[in-house]
Order: C-alpha cells, then sequence, then structure tokens
C-alpha cells in the first residue's frame, strides 16, 4: 500500500485533510461517471414508438360479433369500410372468460351486435380493445349469420420474415412490446389466449400485420409457443378479413432464423 | 466497534456519506428520467423506471467493486470503505426496485406462475442468441439480496467472518451475472456502441485495480526468512518500524504484524477478527492497536480487545539482539499475554 501518516478511524470525527481531499476527488469523480453512465443509457435508448394503451379510460365500441378465428368486434368507420376490433382479456388473458356469460344466453353469438366497454389499445392502425369486466359487454341485436365477414383468400404459399408477436403488448401496452427482452411475456400472453400475429418490416420501415391460425383457420396457441418473440421465417396462405390479414400455417414449416431480435 | 446490535451505529461520517450516496442516487435518476423524457417522450412509466433502477443499479456496482482494490493500493481511500456497506444495500435497492418491476410486467397477470415463467417462458438455455437472459438478473438478484440481508455485525458474527467472507464474495459472481444479463438481454436487443463500450470500460478497470492489488499483496506473501538462529527468525532492525505503526512479516504462512509503540515492541497476528482487516497497517490510539478498516481495536501486548469488548487474536513472541528482531513463528492462543520487548 502507498505510505501515508494520515490514518482514519471512522468512530472519530476528525479526517486528516489529505484523506479528506483524496474522499472529494473519489466523490466528484464518481458523480461525474454516474452522470456520464445515466446520459449514455438514455441517450442510447431506442426510441419508443407512439401506440397508445388507454389504461383506465373506459370506450364503448358497438359492432358485430365475430370469431374468424379469434374473437373480433367489426365497428363499422364509414360506409362499407369496416374496422375489426380485436378483443381482449385483463392481463395475458384472451376476452374469452369475459365472453363466457353472454355466450350463455346468446346462441349463436357470432354475428350478434354487441357493445362493448373497454380499455382501447391502438397502433398503426390496428385497434384492439381490452375487457375488464363481463357486465360490460352486451347484447344489442340478436345474431344475423348474414352479417359476419368472410375472409377472402388471397396468396398461397407465401413466404414472409418477421417476428411472431401479441398484439396486446405490441400495440401498446408496452414499449418495447417485441424482441428478446419482450419474449417471456409474449410467450405468456399468446399461452393465455391472445391471438399469435406476425409482424412484418419491408425495407420501407412499413409495417404489415397477420393473425396466425392453424392451415384450417382454426386458433394456434401452445404450439407456435417456440417460436414467439423471434426473427423468423413463416410459409402459409394469406387471407384477407377486411382491414386484417391471416396467416394459415403449419407451425412445422417454421424456420427459426436464430437472429437476435431488434426493438421496433 | 459496539458491544450491542443496532440497525446501524450512526457518527457523523455515516450520516455525511449516506447523503452524498442519496445525491448521488437523486441525480443519477433526475439524468436518466429527464433525458428520456425530453428524448422518448412515449416511453412509458413502467418502462422509465425498470431502465432507470437497473442501470443505477449497474452503475453503483461498479463503483462498489472499486472501493476494495483502492483502498487496498492507497490508504487515503479507505473511509469509503468503512462505510461502503451503505452503497450495497443502496445498489441492491436499485437493483430490486429493477427486479421486482420487471417480474410484475413481464411474468405476472399469466395463466402460470410468476416465478415459474421466469424459468420456463424461454426454455433456450442452450442457445447464445436466445439464452433467457432473466434468469441471470434473478439469480444475480438473489445474491445480492443474500448480501444486503447479512450486511450487518449480527451476520458477522453469527455466521463467523470465514462464511460471511465467503458469502460476501459472492459479489464477483453477482457482477459476472449481471454482465451476462444486460450483454445477453438489453445490449442484444438494442445494440449500443456507447453503452458496450462503458460497460466494458468498467469491467477492464474493475479488474486490472484488483489484478495490481493482488500483485502487491502477494509480493508480501513471497518474503523469506533471511536468518534463523534457534528457532527464531530475523525479521528487521528496530528502526525500520515507524512510531506507533508495524511491518508485516510472514512465519509460517501466517501474517504477522510487529508494531512500535511507547518504547516498545509487541507481535500480533496481522487479521482483525472482525472482516480480516490488515491490523499491521493500522495505528496504534490510546494504546490500542487500530485496524484501518473499521476501528477494531486490540492491546499489543495480549491481542485481547479492550474490555467490554470480547475479540482475541493470536501473539508472537519476540527478542531483540542489538537493533535486531526476531520472532518465533509459532504463534500463541488468542488472547495470550506477552511481555513486550523493552527497547
Amino acid at each position: 500500500m502507498k505510505e501515508n501518516k494520515d490514518f482514519y478511524v471512522g468512530y472519530i470525527d476528525s479526517v486528516a485533510p489529505k484523506t479528506k481531499k483524496t474522499i472529494k476527488g473519489f466523490v466528484l469523480a464518481a458523480f461525474a461517471i454516474l452522470l456520464a453512465i445515466a446520459a449514455i443509457f438514455a441517450f442510447t435508448q431506442n426510441t419508443a414508438k407512439n401506440s397508445y394503451f388507454e389504461f383506465g379510460v373506459d370506450t364503448k365500441i358497438t359492432g358485430i360479433y365475430h370469431e374468424l378465428p379469434y374473437p373480433m368486434l367489426q365497428v363499422k368507420t364509414e360506409e362499407n369500410e369496416y374496422r375489426n376490433i380485436v378483443l381482449l382479456g385483463f392481463g395475458k388473458f384472451s376476452a374469452n372468460p369475459y365472453l363466457k356469460k353472454i355466450r350463455n344466453t346468446t346462441k349463436p353469438l357470432s354475428g350478434s351486435t354487441l357493445s362493448i366497454e373497454g380499455n382501447l389499445i391502438y397502433y398503426n392502425g390496428k385497434t384492439l380493445i381490452q375487457i375488464t369486466d363481463e357486465e360490460k359487454v352486451v347484447l344489442v341485436t340478436p345474431s344475423d349469420a348474414a352479417k359476419i365477414p368472410q375472409p377472402i383468400a388471397m396468396v398461397q404459399d407465401m413466404e414472409l420474415q418477421g417476428e411472431i408477436i401479441d398484439p396486446k403488448c405490441y400495440f401498446g401496452v408496452m414499449k418495447p412490446g417485441k424482441g428478446k427482452i419482450h419474449r417471456s411475456c409474449a410467450v405468456l400472453c399468446i399461452s393465455g389466449g391472445i391471438p399469435p400475429v406476425l409482424a412484418t418490416t419491408d425495407e420501407n420501415n412499413i409495417s404489415k400485420y397477420y393473425l396466425i391460425t392453424d392451415t384450417n383457420g382454426a386458433p394456434i396457441h401452445q404450439d407456435i409457443l417456440p417460436f414467439v418473440g423471434k426473427p423468423s421465417v413463416i410459409q402459409g396462405d394469406v387471407y384477407q378479413l377486411q382491414d386484417w390479414y391471416q396467416l394459415r400455417i403449419d407451425v412445422s414449416d417454421i424456420q427459426d432464423l436464430n437472429q437476435p431480435s431488434t426493438i421496433y | 466497534m459496539g458491544l450491542d446490535y443496532q440497525t446501524v451505529l450512526w457518527n457523523s461520517h455515516k450520516k455525511k456519506y449516506d447523503l452524498w450516496i442519496a445525491i448521488g442516487v437523486f441525480l443519477y435518476l433526475l439524468t436518466f428520467i429527464g433525458i428520456t423524457i425530453l428524448t422518448n417522450p412515449e416511453t412509458t412509466a413502467e418502462t422509465l423506471i425498470i431502465r432507470a433502477f437497473g442501470t443505477l443499479a449497474i452503475a453503483l456496482l461498479h463503483i462498489v467493486l472499486l472501493i476494495g482494490p483502492l483502498s487496498r493500493l492507497n490508504s487515503r481511500f479507505l473511509p469509503l470503505l468503512y462505510n461502503r456497506r451503505h452503497l450495497g444495500v443502496s445498489m441492491f435497492l436499485a437493483a430490486l426496485i429493477h427486479g421486482a418491476f420487471s417480474i410484475i410486467q413481464f411474468h405476472t397477470l399469466g395463466n402460470t406462475n410468476a416465478f415459474y415463467a421466469l424459468f420456463t417462458s424461454n426454455l433456450e438455455y442452450d442457445s447464445l442468441t436466445n439464452f433467457p437472459f432473466q434468469v441471470l438478473g434473478f439469480f444475480a438478484l438473489i445474491i445480492l439480496f443474500l448480501m444486503a440481508a447479512t450486511s450487518h455485525d449480527f451476520w458477522l458474527k453469527n455466521l463467523s467472518p470465514k462464511i460471511w467472507k465467503g458469502l460476501h464474495m459472492m459479489v464477483y459472481v453477482a457482477y459476472a451475472f449481471v454482465l451476462l444479463h444486460v450483454f445477453l438481454g438489453a445490449l442484444q436487443q438494442q445494440p449500443s456502441l456507447w453503452s458496450i463500450s462503458i460497460l466494458s470500460i468498467g469491467f477492464i478497470v474493475i479488474a486490472s485495480l484488483h489484478l495490481k492489488a493482488a500483485l502487491q499483496e502477494s509480493k508480501i506473501d513471497k518474503q523469506t526468512a533471511i536468518k534463523v538462529e534457534d528457532g527464531w527468525e530475523f525479521v528487521c532492525t528496530v528502526d525500520e518500524i515507524p512510531e506507533d505503526r508495524a511491518k508485516i512479516f510472514i512465519v509460517q504462512k501466517e501474517r504477522i504484524a510487529i508494531f512500535k509503540y511507547e518504547n516498545k515492541l509487541s507481535a500480533i497476528s496481522n487479521v482483525c477478527k472482525h472482516q480480516g482487516g490488515p491490523l499491521g497497517e493500522g495505528k496504534v490510539i490510546d494504546g490500542c492497536v487500530t485496524c484501518p478498516w473499521h476501528g477494531y481495536q486490540y492491546l499489543p501486548a495480549n491481542g485481547q480487545s479492550p474490555p467490554p469488548f470480547t475479540e482475541k487474536i493470536a501473539t508472537y513472541r519476540l527478542k531483540k539482539i542489538a537493533n535486531e528482531i526476531y520472532v518465533h513463528p509459532e504463534g500463541l492462543a488468542e488472547g495470550t499475554a506477552i511481555e513486550p520487548i523493552a527497547l
């Protein structure tokens, strides 16, 4: 150790001047380093997107309920223009627990006009709603099968590259709502019944979203979990359901690119 | 030193030290949160909290790890060592806020237990790219919790200094886990040359200072006896030891400290009973050898802490031939009184 005549004892008040000077220098340097670290970590964060989750704010929407294959509400926005709002439950769950009561009293539910009050989630042209109370799902008019929108086949065997995300977090609840950091959460959300969505981004940074189903257009959850939150190449048949694409896939066709995920 | 256990044995230095920790933490959070709100206004409150406290914990962990080797290299840094516990506990609290908010945000409100989900929602433990980095952070937090929870002399005494020290040396394992947690998580998703650089520089500085301190320590242990007469080892001449101070020697692979005080010489073990501090780097104050780390005291003639304290260390026999000091390498039982050598 460097020899010096100073000797510090914590419970004795006096401190030798040179020791005091050394400690002052250390504290100043530590503060400068702390502030530099804070600035570097703060400035190097990727920009969070302008997605929204209206937590605590209830909005009432009315439209045609359908399950093609995930619970959605088709809401008319303008003449001949519709937005299909994905219905979700509280936390990392689907809307199904909150639809149980109305399903028991209204058969069939698909094609019915429902009024639903919940918290809106929206980003990049897509809207979802979180239902937190089954009493806020109200029947307006009974089912009319003719009103159920039908998916239209678009492209067969299309190959798409992107990341399978859970739409609840991606479209507003969390920022970032995709990538490696979010992966565990996305796995829990999809495992809990939230529909898996493939998010793709082209060279012009334009994103497209595909609700993923199995080859028969049925819901898919557990089988897809190993591929959630990772860059992948997916092959399937593309259908269009008004403002949403559907991608019907065989899970065994998913190719894990084994690349690090990046935010946004 | 304390006879009974209190939560904190406050003194003016500790109060001043804690005030500066609080100021540092406040300025860090103000800077990080302020810059984020101004440059990245869409960030959610949860993400802001997770990132602000996670990065604060990393910054404080680096400072905590610097204090040890700096104090070994220059005793003027010892006031930082004396009060290091409070900085360590502050660092743990920042890490706890980061960890708790992350577990709540990413792992609760699902169809399985949050802690079970932490370990099972990503099972690619055999992949570097996809490794579940959260698990590394969780284990680091457990280590930091154990350290913070036992960061008190009650635990030091009851666990025994050896076990306590071993537990607290786990901070290096926690540091390794934290680095891997960050490199396989945040920096993989959000690569930044600046962030990677400061963490790399931090590691290099910490590793270099530890190596330098270790090298200095190893020089002491390499000492060998120059001359042995009838089992007594020559160590130095009287004038080589400063008044009220000591010189450290190795006998039978043990470090001993020979003190010169009040025209007398006494030899005791160099290892303080409290946290293994180097008594030979201490000073005789009010007739007592005072440890440079936390001020524990021993009477040089018998290795006993002055009453009512009860700590005892081994003592060693000395003899003086002319101006030369000889030590008998066989230590006596802890607390054995030996008549000091008169000068």
